[in-house]
């Protein structure tokens, strides 16, 4: 018996559907050859280990070795095979374009579920970040919380504008006559107190139209103010 | 015997107050030197932009029935520098610019006499502003502080008053397909127009205190009170009206 009908028996022999006589030949014919003894020794812990670990994945034991010994076998078995020097390491690409891609049941469920959880989660991560809400189940109390959130994300961006414009305002105010001074902090105080007025209107009804006008044009005030006065 | 015409103590008194009189017209007489007035004449088209950024003052604009502007100011401050510049159709005084660097320069008050037509923009960082008998296609008057606004007899198709403490009166009419938008803090804004006039209406007033009078209707949607939006007539111009804690009164001319 030579090497290629002992391989083409040995799966036969791994699926437990081989002849008593093909057996006791391929018997022979492996104590006598150690490459082919060594296929099927990997083929039968392939098999084993797909049949024990049914349903989940667990990467088999020096799998690199495994598969470069399957490599071996197989390029062994082909005409006019180049053999390269197993020290010159082949490029990435070549290596991706020689590899082979059949998966084994349990890679190809754990693929499929690595992709799915993948999915799942950046379609969740998408979707709060686009929407800027809960989902549709959420609670009343989840959405005025997300509202006001809104509400004092848009006050801080506002404020890193209105610091800048202050600190202007605040190198010049010693110039200023004291009238003018007063003048600046009276107003600057009635609108602030219009703005904490919207916001604590709106930390009470988040969705008040009114209040959110009233805000945004109490916000606009106050930086008109003090870029008017920053000239000053 | 000697007569005393006054008790000693009435005498001493009268002093006193020679005295302070004295103090008074010498303040006084100082004072007057200490300001600045300027009087000045300039040629002008009857339909010239007026752009006037003052700092600290009042500001009056009346229209008349001549090609030419009058200027007169009184300047608070000696050496503060009042620079007038005509420029195309435009005739601009920036006392901001004028005097950059300086500070503030103390109050400027202007009277402006400009033709009917004139298109007015007017700022002041704090103080009144009034104009009257303006026709034209700009009225703005901005105090960016404090200082009532009062727009009396104007017919213009734009109009803007704002301020952030002060009232707002305005009294003349809204042209069609016009825009005006009058926006105070805390100060109360009175409208007073005819009574066939015709406007899409904005008001919002979070302390509501909005009162539409002759020119309510049932068209008027309004929010608990604090917001009304509705046309008045057929709507041909449109008008927003925003008071945070002050009054608006919408009144027949």
């Amino acid at each position: 018996m030579n090497c290629k009908t002992c391989q083409e028996l040995i799966h036969d022999l791994v699926d437990g559907s081989i002849s008593q006589r093909d057996e006791f030949t391929l018997n022979t014919h492996l104590k006598d050859c150690l490459d082919c003894e060594s296929v099927r020794q990997d083929l039968a812990s392939i098999v084993a280990f797909c049949r024990t670990q049914r349903g989940q994945y667990e990467a088999p034991p020096n799998e690199q070795a495994l598969w470069l010994r399957i490599r071996n076998v197989i390029e062994a078995e082909l005409p006019n095979t180049v053999f390269v020097n197993a020290e010159s390491r082949p490029s990435f690409f070549a290596r991706l374009m020689g590899r082979s891609w059949e998966l084994s049941l349990p890679q190809l469920v754990a693929s499929t579920v690595a992709i799915v959880l993948v999915v799942s989660l950046a379609t969740v991560v998408g979707l709060r970040r686009v929407g800027g809400y809960g989902s549709p189940a959420a609670s009343p109390q989840q959405n005025e919380a997300s509202n006001i959130s809104n509400i004092n994300d848009r006050i801080w961006q506002r404020r890193q504008v209105i610091d800048y414009w202050n600190q202007r305002v605040e190198l010049n105010k010693a110039r200023w006559s004291p009238e003018m001074r007063a003048t600046f902090d009276r107003n600057l105080k009635t609108i602030d107190d219009a703005i904490a007025t919207s916001v604590d209107e709106l930390s009470r009804n988040p969705h008040d139209e009114i209040s959110e006008q009233m805000l945004n044009e109490s916000l606009n005030d106050k930086l008109t103010l003090l870029k008017d006065f920053s000239d000053l | 015997m000697k007569t005393r015409f006054f008790p000693r103590r009435s005498s001493s008194r009268a002093g006193v107050l020679a005295v302070g009189a004295i103090i008074a017209i010498i303040a006084v007489s100082f004072s007057a030197a200490a300001q600045q007035r300027l009087s000045k004449h300039y040629p002008a088209n009857q339909n010239v932009r007026i752009e006037l950024r003052n700092i600290s003052g009042t500001i009056v604009v009346e229209a008349w029935n001549k090609n030419e502007i009058r200027l007169s100011a009184t300047i608070e401050s000696k050496g503060t520098n009042v620079t007038p510049r005509q420029i195309n159709e435009s005739f601009v005084i920036d006392v901001m610019s004028d005097n950059r660097g300086r500070g503030d320069v103390g109050d400027i008050n202007f009277k402006l006499q400009v033709p009917v037509n004139s298109s007015v923009d007017l700022e002041t960082r704090r103080g009144d502003i009034r104009v009257a008998d303006i026709r034209s296609g700009l009225v703005r008057a901005h105090v960016s502080s404090e200082g009532d606004i009062e727009l009396t007899n104007v017919s213009a198709l734009h109009v803007i008053a704002q301020n952030v403490i002060g009232n707002i009166f305005f009294d003349g009419e809204f042209s069609t397909g016009g825009t005006y938008e009058f926006k105070s803090n805390k100060g109360d804004i009175t409208i007073r127009i005819p009574g066939d006039s015709a406007f899409r209406l904005v008001a919002a007033s979070p302390a509501r205190r909005i009162a539409l009078n002759d020119f309510w209707n049932n068209n008027f949607k309004t929010q608990d009170g604090r917001k009304y939006v509705g046309d008045v007539g057929d709507g041909r111009s449109s008008v927003s009206v925003t008071n945070f804690s002050g009054q608006i009164t919408f009144m027949r001319r």
